[in-house]
């Protein structure tokens, strides 16, 4: 079965990318005739998460197709009944989907439980790739400094590191966004 | 001399062999490994320096930036004069930057973060070809 366009942009801390993925989202839902679908995997924890998940909501209420929501914090293949071969998919992001697998259960950040967190991430992507026609992955763009010294934030970086160069070895497309100017890492632009 | 740097955990080895299509004949040499960046007796004509951070985050720890910085220019110089002895030899030096978080609480990382920057410019300046490697995707930027 042919899979799913497969689109990843990251960036720093608003620097429009989460902007940048619904007006790409919305252009492949013109292009290919789809149904807009976002996959929320952010919990709200508190009064500014929950207004920065109300702006987004707000931004999404005015596109000019409208968006079903699904808000799946852990487990993202559950998306599948929702959605069908015309949906194009917005992840929206996937250090928020690895915080939660990874500090969700309670198990201790061993390599076992990480390399498994990353297989089942990795492996969500696929199952919803066979199930409909784009998948957008939206994710932050790791920070440059020194890890090392720190187990937490250097178990943290690499998981995610190792995710990151994953999803664009498979990506068509891939995209930093910096100051909500989108660079072409991968693939070609069509906005 | 081939600088390769990006962000940790981003590639940089991985992209670095299936450049060069090395595994066997060349010589790495790591400072996550703490071995000497030094030549020894190597017949080969592929050399990778992997970890200059590291081999920096060792220096900063008995050494300040100035001397850091001169350390690696004359290890440099070292390996600039193999590359001369035959056209084929080639040093690819591999370094995380480190650059691009707030600085550091303690006087050594920031000795170490700073000479970083430093010894980054000068290894680039004296490389033919620099490229930042972004989750397996290179940029060359020289």
């Amino acid at each position: 079965m042919e899979k799913a366009r497969l689109c990843f942009i990251t960036g720093g801390v608003r620097s429009g990318k989460s902007g940048f993925a619904e007006k790409k989202a919305l252009e492949y839902a013109l292009q290919m005739n789809g149904q807009l679908h976002y996959l929320a995997c952010g919990r709200v924890s508190d009064a500014e998460m929950g207004e920065r998940i109300l702006r987004h909501q707000k931004d999404r209420e005015n596109s000019p197709i409208a968006w079903r929501t699904s808000e799946y914090a852990t487990d993202i293949t559950r998306i599948g009944a929702d959605i069908n071969q015309d949906s194009i998919i917005l992840l929206d992001c996937l250090t928020t989907l690895l915080d939660n697998e990874l500090f969700g259960p309670g198990i201790p950040l061993e390599k076992e439980f990480l390399h498994s967190v990353f297989i089942k991430i990795l492996d969500g992507i696929n199952e919803i790739r066979k199930q409909s026609s784009c998948l957008i992955i939206v994710s932050n763009e790791l920070v440059q400094e020194p890890i090392f010294q720190n187990d937490f934030l250097h178990i943290y970086g690499k998981t995610l590191g190792l995710l990151h160069q994953a999803i664009v070895g498979q990506a068509d497309e891939a995209y930093l966004v910096e100051s909500g100017i989108p660079l072409v890492m991968k693939g070609c632009m069509q906005v | 001399m081939h600088f390769v740097t990006g962000g940790a955990y981003n590639g940089k080895t991985k992209w670095v062999k299936e450049l060069y299509g090395l595994e066997n004949k060349a010589l790495w040499l790591s400072g996550y490994r703490k071995e000497q960046p030094e030549m020894f007796d190597f017949q080969g004509n592929t050399v990778i320096l992997q970890g200059l951070d590291a081999w920096i985050q060792q220096d900063a720890e008995t050494m300040d930036t100035d001397s850091i910085r001169i350390r690696w220019k004359e290890i440099m110089a070292d390996w600039r004069i193999w590359e001369k002895e035959r056209d084929e030899n080639i040093c690819i030096v591999i370094g995380s930057d480190i650059s691009k978080g707030i600085v550091p609480m303690e006087a050594r990382d920031r000795r170490w973060r700073d000479a970083c920057g430093w010894v980054f410019q000068d290894v680039a300046s004296l490389s033919t070809r620099v490229d930042i490697i972004w989750y397996g995707i290179n940029q060359r930027i020289k």
